[in-house]
């Protein structure tokens, strides 16, 4: 199964993908700051993550609903800004890093 | 595309009426023992697919590649021609074109300067019915922030905007087969349509509007112009019913439930898991459909392409599979992954408004309402929406 880290304030935390989504799977794993208040459907930004390392090249491209979101997020947007429900877990994330953005809602 | 069942049926199937007055009023049972007949079931009186079961509910609306939108997704023929185009029925890059219009004005950070006057609006209309202490809930209490508030943002013209409320009703109606209701409803929809054809037109939209902004969009090339009048249908067909029944069913489940009204009062802050909640036991839209592209197998069930899935929402929201004990009212179980809303790239543009009216009301509601008292109430009957058209309510201070 692939593995995921999760970055929270600082701390690490890696954990099987065992979700659907790497928000999912934070869920799953009840990883702190993942709020997902929308349930995954890339209407909320509170599953806001920065992408820190890892299997960049095999995340699919930022939609154009994600677009939109990424624009309302409360931790300002960055280059590698992304909304965690909208990576789905697939064997070729193993070894995805991502820090938990500190303002969710 | 006429809804007619495809040649060699597999699978389960059913010839449960789920359109029967009966079972559209109490649903739970037919819904139950569909789930239990297997990921999908096909409905012989209907000609259609069954989505019922969770897991296969959101594998329909997540795989906009087979089960797409852009054939209709209502449950009969004539009404899926009507609405073509709009941002409910379209797929891929031409639903990314006009969901970004629509989507605009309905983002969370769009909505933080608007939360302010909607949590005013609420505290005055709760302090006005408070002091009246016995009212209808469904219609004094559920109807006034979608219609003051929605209304005015979108921005049609005043005349014929008191209309809004049965277009929207008798509108949803349609989505069903055709019945006897979704017959009588097609006289009104055409009342609609052509409002949205001549009235909500530029020059008579409000200045700086969301509806005026669908227009902008067309002269910027962004969306059709000729897609104007049916991208209208967006704001003006879900904006309203949905939240008003959503309303109403919350304030049915807390009249019910006093325990669990007490609850939310100790602890204010879990109002958003209780609109959840509510959301999941009774879905405001129990379904809608898709319309089956190519060949696919779920579960080892073919539906052939050409076919029509029931896309199940309100029975997809108490599968037991998914959710422990899914009949028990539970304002603590916050499940942010009901199906109420939809989900995946078609999944409620207008759910962080929705939301936003839902908890000024009852962050207004909890401090001073200590209990309420349900004398009757009357349920619609519509074949797609689930709510009530009265709720004779004592608020207990
Ligand atoms: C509690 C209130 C509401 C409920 C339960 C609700 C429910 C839904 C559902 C289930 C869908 C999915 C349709 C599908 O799967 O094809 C949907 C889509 C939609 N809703 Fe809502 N809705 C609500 C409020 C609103 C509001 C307030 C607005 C507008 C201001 C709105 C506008 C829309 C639009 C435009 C779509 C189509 C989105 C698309 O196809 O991409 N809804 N809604
Ligand atoms: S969970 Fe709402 S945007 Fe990701």
């Amino acid at each position: 199964m692939p593995q995921i880290t999760y970055i929270v304030d600082g701390a690490s935390t890696t954990v099987d993908a065992d979700g659907s989504s790497v928000m999912h799977t934070a869920l799953r794993h009840d990883i702190a700051g993942i709020v997902a208040e929308c349930g995954g459907n890339a209407m909320c930004a509170t599953c806001h993550v920065y992408v820190e390392n890892g299997p960049l090249a095999a995340l699919p491209a930022i939609s154009v609903a994600e677009e939109e979101m990424l624009e309302c997020t409360l931790s300002p947007r960055a280059e590698n800004s992304r909304l965690s429900c909208q990576l789905p877990v697939a064997p070729t994330i193993d070894g995805l890093v991502v820090r938990v953005a500190a303002e969710q809602a | 595309m006429t809804i007619t069942a495809p040649h060699g049926i597999t699978g389960p199937r059913s010839d449960l009426d789920v359109f029967l007055d009966s079972e559209l009023l109490d649903p739970w049972a037919g819904y139950r023992q569909l789930r239990d007949l297997g990921p999908v079931a096909f409905l012989d009186r209907y000609d259609m697919y069954a989505a019922t079961r969770y897991d296969a509910v959101t594998h329909v609306l997540r795989t906009p590649e087979v089960f797409v939108s852009s054939e209709g997704v209502m449950m009969n023929d004539e009404m899926n021609q009507v609405l073509r185009g709009n941002t409910l029925c379209s797929d891929g890059a031409a639903h990314d074109a006009s969901r970004s219009v629509i989507v605009k004005p309905l983002t969370p950070k769009a909505l933080r300067p608007l939360q302010e006057s909607i949590q005013v609006e609420a505290s005055t209309l709760v302090d006005r019915l408070v002091e009246r202490g016995r009212i209808d809930a469904a219609t004094e209490l559920a109807q006034h922030l979608p219609v003051a508030i929605v209304s005015n943002l979108v921005g049609l013209p005043e005349e014929g905007r008191e209309r809004m409320l049965v277009w929207a009703s008798e509108m949803f109606n349609c989505f069903g087969p055709m019945n006897d209701r979704t017959i009588n409803s097609f006289a009104v929809l055409g009342e609609m349509m052509e409002y949205a054809t001549t009235q909500a037109v530029p020059g008579k939209l409000k200045p700086g509007s969301w509806a005026e902004a669908i227009f902008d969009a067309a002269d910027r090339g962004d969306v059709e112009r000729d897609k104007c009048p049916v991208m209208m249908i967006d704001y003006m067909g879900p904006s309203l019913d949905t939240t008003i029944f959503a309303i109403g069913n919350a304030v049915w489940y807390f009249a019910k439930h006093p325990d669990q009204w007490d609850l939310v009062r100790e602890d204010p802050k879990l109002i958003p898991s209780a609109i959840n909640e509510v959301l999941r036991l009774e879905a405001p839209i129990q379904a809608f459909s898709r319309y089956v592209a190519v060949d696919h197998e779920y579960e080892g069930v073919i539906m052939p392409a050409g076919s029509r899935v029931i896309t199940y929402y309100g029975a997809g929201n108490r599968d037991e599979r998914h959710y422990p004990e899914p009949d028990r009212f539970d304002v603590r179980r916050n499940p942010t992954d009901h199906l109420g809303f939809g989900a995946g790239p078609h999944a409620c543009v207008g759910m962080n408004l929705a939301r936003m009216e839902m908890r000024a009301l009852f962050e207004s509601l909890v401090p001073v309402v200590k209990r309420f008292e349900l004398h009757s109430e009357q349920r619609a009957l519509h074949n797609v929406l689930r709510g009530f058209t009265s709720l004779d309510v004592t608020l207990h201070v």
